[in-house]
């Protein structure tokens, strides 16, 4: 931990002033001082951790051309920052065009995968029927699939489709996947089912009582879903790479292995390429979290 | 999975016969036709030799006569087995602290708790790019050693510091993730407990040993079950550390590395790299079965 | 972990949906290979990472093509570097390859097997004198009639060396090593020196180094492997002395092209075999390193440097036979790879191309005389890996030869065991 503690406190921002009486717990309770700073002090030891190989990815993709980035000892600022690598690496590559494809992938993703994990996950959780138990397990058993054997399969299938070279062909296999499909069933187990019994008294069949009462219960793990879907998309290689030829369809993450030349690789232009692929991740998850952690403290994700 | 029981179930029948179906349909027909239709044909291949340009004939049980001769096939069991050792109490305990630690609403918690989820949300390639670049031997860790004195390491040469350092950066990675399922969990945890048992005198330790961990103890499972099955078929950060030959003499080779050495690119002996693929699958269905069955045990 | 599918995962193929549809003939050689007809439709056009720095150079020629031939529309599709096997893997089984597609001769083999690379000797031995013999040699298969691709461009490429580390150990930094022996000696008085702080080389032995060292690879007819001969036992038990000394770097077992390749950036090991294309990647990247860069002839004792070759193939199911070997003939012709060669530093596979004063003239530069260099040693130059070295050989070699290094066998029995694997590898391929 001792190197952790080196982290320069000044380049986080600042916690609020501890005027201390102010500062209390979930439950209401005052913390103590020491106590504060303890927390604060693991905190931003965890932070250096985790971040800080993002902000040294950063730091290099700022380093200008005359800059020597593989100096020993390495230097953690920038001399002469400069934005120059991502004006570089929007001319080497048309980074709108595939962030646009990536964002439909993505997005469709989303869609697919919060309608088609709610529904599956409902039918598990909630609805009595012959066979539940082993629609449960063949979930459960598609999620210890090793998907690295059956990429081919895949792409056969795809081509009798007439999908390959499509965004539909991209989406099509992760959009209801597994482990989300889980998710939700979990959360809908969770549910008490005193709401859902109240609205069947009132005549609401099972497709009323799925959308007005026990969806918006579980928007939290919606939000989980939602994230993890557009996560999945965004950061997937191979997949997209085998189902398409054709370049004007190619998404983020295979647009950007072009910038690993055949004939020279530049730092600078893959570190500015990474933050490229990285930073609109985490602007959704700042953007969403608040949702997210309310999911998660719905019990959403609680097993 | 736990599955508690549904006690209104019975009552809540108002239900079109066919619904149930239709609304298991659309993930079904996805899983089927896009996971477990082409595993089936994993299983098949795994009785022929067949090759990626040549379709090949039943061999029987032959290749998984060749696998119990194969050393490859040994190393990587074991490697996976040792992951799952090394990398399961660690993800099961670190995030339960890590979630402890940021329950409290203290001023800039969510941005600690945001910040704390980043490495789940970067691909894993970033990552392995980012780490390997940091523990190289005249990397960010090595000269931060050095400073300090000591000698460099060579994480990334050594048959096990590179396991460790593969093993390390899963942690990284699923710290935040894992995180986020405690902190569900915790939520539900009532605060009387607690309180009864401040009043009673229980420092610190005692109360996460008597309250916090009963409490969240079906998570525990929860993560445990997710986390082993995740590590035993680990491929991308070994994969990134080691190389793609597995490291020294390919003593770093993990099982899903060999079906990918053994079976992709245009000459891979697709046949036997299926048989491989159904032990990781047997093996992760044992685990998820044994984890489950440990968890029975313990709360009867 | 949430991971959708693992971004890496390369893993690809192994599962393929019966029946392969895509591999029809299977077996031998050509199928409908008439390339005599007219000149006419669509065909699609496969690179392999080219699109990033080229593309106005490959627009502009499918533009001329289109125009010296109307009626002819190509379509052309670049693919990233990483995973290029895999995609091609998924389309041959898939029945998707494109036409016109670009491979190395290791790529071109399997295809070859499996009847889906066009019989050039058949369908276009007419063109077979306007390229370099060792060049068009490149791509026929121990075991068949025949050549299956079109040559493209060449690479090769000096030694590089950092000056100022030799300085340090008290090596003349004016007079590089220029044969094995002298390579090694520089190496182990280097690490010594420096107490094993800096190592000399950062790559085990590849198959392609043991070609150059003197060592016969496989039997003529191309049934079984051979580098397990005195000479390759004496390579490696080279190679064992240095890496105890330290000379041979300890990251070496795992090293990767691109890792060692940044070890010489950083300097932290004293010589590297690059190409022209590395020079401006120095001077770019390692401005320090750059001041002190010393270049010397690649090492070889067979009298024949090693050159990687580039390739187009035509796809054998291809519905447009005629146009599309017209178009990979057209793009691998004298005068378009000239101009490609002028995009970039690589050496194109024509004959008498390397005559061109480009290639002849020295102006004082660096570049240009690591150029002229490469240019004139091409002419004898040899592709050493053979052609049916697959990646999953290439494997069991490297994990054989880091088990002797080790010392966790002997350099007899390492080579030994490798050529035993490879060889029941080769079978399985058949």
């Amino acid at each position: 931990m001792s190197v952790l503690e080196k982290t320069p406190p000044t380049a986080q921002p600042r916690p609020a002033p501890a005027r201390e009486p102010r500062i209390t717990d979930e439950h209401g309770r005052r913390v103590r001082v020491w106590e504060l700073a303890l927390r604060y002090l693991l905190l931003l030891g965890v932070l250096a951790l985790t971040i800080g190989p993002f902000l040294w990815q950063l730091s290099t993709s700022l380093k200008g051309p005359t800059e020597d980035i593989f100096s020993s000892p390495p230097k953690f600022l920038p001399s002469d920052p400069t934005l120059h690598n991502y004006e570089r690496v929007a001319d080497t590559i048309p980074v709108w065009d595939y962030a646009l494809n990536s964002l439909k992938v993505a997005a469709a993703n989303v869609v697919t995968n919060c309608v088609g994990a709610a529904l599956a996950g409902y039918a598990l959780a909630r609805l009595r029927y012959r066979g539940r138990r082993v629609a449960t397990l063949v979930f459960i058993l598609a999620m210890l699939v090793p998907v690295e054997g059956i990429i081919i399969a895949q792409f056969t299938t795809m081509r009798e489709l007439g999908l390959n070279n499509t965004l539909v062909g991209v989406v099509l296999p992760g959009c209801v996947s597994a482990l989300n499909v889980l998710l939700m069933r979990n959360a809908f187990l969770n549910l008490p089912y005193e709401i859902e019994e109240a609205a069947y008294v009132d005549g609401a069949n099972v497709w009323q009582r799925f959308c007005r009462i026990a969806l918006p219960s579980v928007k939290g793990t919606l939000a989980v879903v939602a994230i993890f879907a557009f996560m999945g998309a965004w950061d997937d290689f191979l997949w997209p790479l085998i189902v398409l030829s054709d370049p004007s369809k190619f998404t983020l993450t295979i647009g950007l292995n072009y910038l690993h030349g055949t004939f020279a690789n530049d730092e600078r232009l893959v570190a500015a390429g990474t933050i490229i692929a990285v930073a609109p991740l985490i602007a959704l998850f700042a953007c969403l979290q608040r949702y997210f952690f309310r999911g998660v403290g719905e019990g959403a994700v609680k097993g | 999975m736990a599955s508690p029981t549904v006690p209104g179930a019975r009552r809540v029948r108002r239900q079109l016969p066919s619904s149930p179906w239709l609304f298991a349909a659309p993930g079904l027909l996805i899983t089927g036709a896009f996971i477990l239709y082409p595993f089936v044909s994993t299983l098949v291949n795994s009785f022929t030799d067949r090759r990626t340009l040549v379709p090949g004939e039943y061999v029987g049980l032959d290749n998984f006569r060749e696998l119990l001769h194969d050393d490859m096939f040994w190393t990587g069991l074991r490697n996976s087995t040792l992951y799952v050792l090394g990398v399961v109490p660690a993800l099961v305990l670190l995030p339960l602290l890590l979630a402890l630690l940021v329950q409290k609403n203290i001023p800039g918690i969510t941005f600690f708790r945001s910040a704390f989820y980043t490495p789940v949300v970067a691909s894993i390639v970033v990552v392995g790019l980012i780490w390997v670049w940091l523990l190289d031997e005249r990397g960010l860790v090595n000269s931060l050693l050095e400073t300090l004195g000591a000698s460099p390491v060579g994480f990334l040469s050594d048959q096990w510091l590179i396991l460790l350092s593969a093993m390390t950066v899963t942690v990284w990675k699923g710290l935040g993730y894992y995180m986020i399922i405690y902190l569900a969990a915790l939520a539900n945890v009532p605060r009387e407990l607690h309180e009864a048992a401040a009043v009673d005198g229980a420092g610190a330790v005692r109360r996460f040993l008597t309250v916090t961990v009963p409490a969240v103890r079906s998570t525990m499972v929860l993560v445990a079950a997710l986390s082993s099955v995740a590590a035993f078929k680990v491929f991308s950060e070994v994969y990134l550390m080691a190389g793609p030959s597995g490291g020294p003499a390919g003593e770093d080779t993990t099982l899903v590395m060999l079906v990918q050495r053994t079976g992709t690119g245009l000459t891979g002996r697709v046949g036997y790299a299926s048989a491989i693929s159904v032990v990781v699958f047997v093996v992760t269905v044992a685990l998820m079965l044994l984890v489950l069955r440990a968890d029975r045990k313990e709360e009867s | 972990m949430p991971t959708s599918r693992r971004t890496f995962a390369v893993a690809a193929v192994a599962a393929l949906v019966l029946p392969l549809s895509a591999c029809g003939s299977g077996g031998d050689g050509a199928g409908p290979a008439d390339a005599s007809g007219k000149v006419e439709g669509d065909i699609t056009f496969q690179t392999w990472n080219l699109r990033a720095n080229f593309k106005p150079y490959f627009e502009g020629l499918i533009a001329d093509f289109e125009k010296k031939y109307p009626g002819t529309e190509v379509k052309w599709v670049d693919q990233p570097g990483e995973g290029y096997a895999d995609k091609i893997s998924a389309d041959a089984a898939g029945g998707t390859l494109p036409d016109v597609v670009n491979v190395s001769p290791d790529l071109v083999a399997p295809l070859a097997k499996a009847g889906l690379a066009l019989d050039l000797d058949k369908a276009a031995g007419q063109y077979e004198k306007e390229y370099l013999e060792g060049a068009w040699a490149s791509h026929r298969i121990p075991g068949m009639d025949g050549t299956y691709a079109f040559p493209w461009y060449l690479n090769t490429g000096p030694l590089f060396y950092n000056k100022s580390l030799f300085d340090k150990a008290g090596l003349d930094p004016e007079q590089p090593p220029r044969t094995y022996d002298e390579v090694f000696d520089a190496a182990l008085r280097i690490a010594e020196k420096t107490g094993g702080d800096t190592a000399t080389l950062a790559n085990v032995p590849t198959i392609e180094d043991f070609g150059r060292y003197g060592v016969p690879l496989m039997n003529e007819e191309g049934t079984a492997f051979t580098f397990n001969d005195a000479k390759g036992v004496q390579l490696l038990t080279r190679y064992k002395e240095l890496y105890e000394a330290k000379a041979l770097d300890s990251q070496a077992l795992t090293a990767t092209p691109e890792s060692s390749g940044k070890k010489f950036l950083t300097g932290a090991v004293a010589m590297n075999p690059g190409s022209a294309l590395d020079l401006a990647n120095f001077k770019k990247q390692a401005p320090n390193l750059y001041k002190n860069i010393g270049i010397t002839d690649q090492i070889t004792s067979t009298g024949h440097v090693n050159m990687y070759v580039m390739g187009l193939m035509v796809n054998a199911q291809s519905r447009r036979t005629p146009a599309a070997v017209a178009f990979a003939h057209f793009v691998t012709d004298a005068a378009h790879q000239m101009s490609f060669a002028k995009q970039v530093a690589i050496f194109p596979s024509t004959a008498g191309s390397l005559d061109d004063p480009y290639f002849t003239k020295e102006d004082g530069t660096d570049e240009t005389r690591v150029r002229v260099a490469a240019a004139k040693s091409l002419k004898g130059a040899v592709n050493y890996t053979p052609v049916l070295f697959s990646e999953q050989m290439k494997t069991e070699l490297r994990n054989e030869v880091a088990k002797a290094l080790q010392g966790k066998q002997s350099p007899q029995e390492a080579l030994d065991n490798a050529v035993k694997a490879c060889d029941r590898l080769l079978q399985q391929q058949g």
